[in-house]
């Protein structure tokens, strides 16, 4: 179990993998809308409805890889802290954007073989998703850069010598 | 105040690592849409998507450079994470570069069953480079702290270390405290910090309100860099997890920390700020 656990933050790769794995929802999700505003804008045809089909459909599967390597990280945040909060919207926002999409790609499964462009309700699904997911990426961001978390959590050992060997009081090294 | 702005501060959120959100993902999807034309070559517009994706990928590359530089260019130059930003940076214009060219190839074979080999071979490369300069961004951040609570700082910080050592002094034998000039009291502005070496002992040396203080760099937590922290109210915080510390005393005011810093005594003598250290063996 602490393997598993250990796996899911990222400490075989001196990274945290949530940070990693979200730039492909990050990325594809607001990238279908702007490919099915250029698809409607009569820019690409059948391929740009395609594409945005795909973008929503590999953003949706590396989505659901990041969920658990995010709530392993959320999980080692004191609940009195205030990043414990945000973390928390964060998820909760994930789920509604992440099932806004899903249910997106189902109102195109049937037409998007054939189709020259993205339909109304599509693409405004994809414009609502985006927005929530911008939010949401924010909060994940105050996470990091406001609030540190995982910063350091990795390279402590190493910030720790060169502490020690520029002459600072160091806390007395924990067990793990 | 541009700089600000393009370094996130009146967002509390770096522009550069969200922005590179989108070449990322974009060029990974456009990467899998090639395999994709290979595995299912009956299925038309893989190519064409994958040149589309590609294309925005570059777009928002360039975008995300912009900031990009002026967060390498905050790096204190001595830091030991500048030479990893350095590689980072390289490696991106090096990778753009490469998707620059892959997607000119790609432009006359567009209506292509499968994508051509030659474009296919520096996607892959392509992803290489990404794979491994996102990787050293990342670290940038995780491990070096890079850009972490920098946005509390509103003064300028230290551009490099300022090195002295007491084998310097001719006088006083080892062990005796002696004040090693650092600089004129106006090279810091109210609320700045320097970043001072003497014999290997790292410090920051801070101006509040006219008065002049020295402490260890280093947080007692993980060991953020206080010098590139808030002077504020006689303290001084952490940029990584708010750490906040007396100035005068080298307290601990607010956690997570638990154990003080060290101090120095620090004395205006002959018009310049001298710390007081013991002189060492040197």
């Amino acid at each position: 179990m602490n393997g598993l656990i250990n796996f899911l933050k990222g400490k075989w790769l001196g990274h945290p993998l949530h940070p990693v794995l979200v730039h492909v929802p990050a990325a594809l999700w607001p990238g279908a809308l702007v490919f099915d505003l250029l698809s409607r804008g009569h820019i690409g045809g059948n391929a740009m409805v395609r594409l945005s089909f795909c973008a929503i459909a590999v953003g949706l599967a590396v989505a659901l890889l990041a969920v658990p390597t995010g709530l392993v990280d959320w999980s080692g945040i004191k609940k009195e802290k205030p990043a414990w909060k945000i973390g928390l919207y964060h998820l909760a926002l994930n789920l509604v954007v992440a099932l806004l999409f899903a249910v997106n790609l189902g109102l195109r499964v049937a037409t998007f073989r054939d189709a020259t462009e993205v339909l109304p309700i599509p693409t405004l699904l994809s414009a609502i998703g985006t927005l929530l997911l911008m939010i949401s990426g924010y909060l994940g961001g105050l996470m990091v850069y406001d609030h540190g978390i995982s910063v350091a959590r990795q390279s402590k050992k190493k910030w720790r010598k060169v502490a020690e060997a520029g002459g600072a009081n160091v806390p007395p090294e924990k067990e793990k | 105040m541009l700089k600000d702005i393009l370094e996130g501060k009146p967002f509390r959120h770096p522009l550069h690592p969200l922005l590179v959100h989108f070449p990322v993902g974009l060029f990974f999807l456009s990467l899998l849409l090639d395999l994709a034309s290979f595995a299912f070559p009956n299925v038309p517009g893989w190519v064409r998507g994958a040149y589309y994706s590609m294309l925005i990928g570059i777009i928002t590359a360039l975008i995300a450079a912009i900031p990009g530089f002026v967060d390498f260019s905050d790096i204190r130059k001595d830091h030991p994470a500048k030479r990893i930003a350095t590689a980072h940076m390289v490696l991106n214009l090096i990778m753009v570069a490469v998707y620059g060219v892959d997607l000119g190839l790609r432009s006359s074979v567009l209506d292509a069953v499968k994508t051509p080999l030659p474009p296919l071979i520096l996607s892959l490369i392509g992803i290489g480079l990404l794979s491994v300069s996102g990787y050293l961004g990342g670290r940038l951040v995780y491990d070096d702290g890079i850009a972490v609570g920098r946005h509390r700082r509103r003064t300028d910080t230290p551009e490099e270390t300022l090195r002295f050592s007491t084998g310097d002094f001719q006088e006083g034998a080892i062990g005796e405290t002696i004040f090693v000039p650092i600089a004129a009291p106006d090279k810091i502005r109210d609320r700045e910090t320097l970043r001072v070496e003497i014999d290997g002992q790292i410090i920051v040396v801070a101006k509040f309100e006219g008065g002049f203080f020295a402490v260890q760099e280093f947080c007692t937590h993980r060991f953020g860099p206080l010098s590139e922290g808030v002077v504020k109210d006689g303290n001084i915080e952490c940029p990584w997890h708010r750490s906040c510390f007396e100035l005068r005393t080298g307290k601990v005011a607010k956690g997570p920390a638990k154990v003080d810093l060290k101090t120095f005594p620090v004395e205006i003598r002959d018009g310049k700020i001298c710390i007081a250290v013991p002189r060492s063996t040197k």
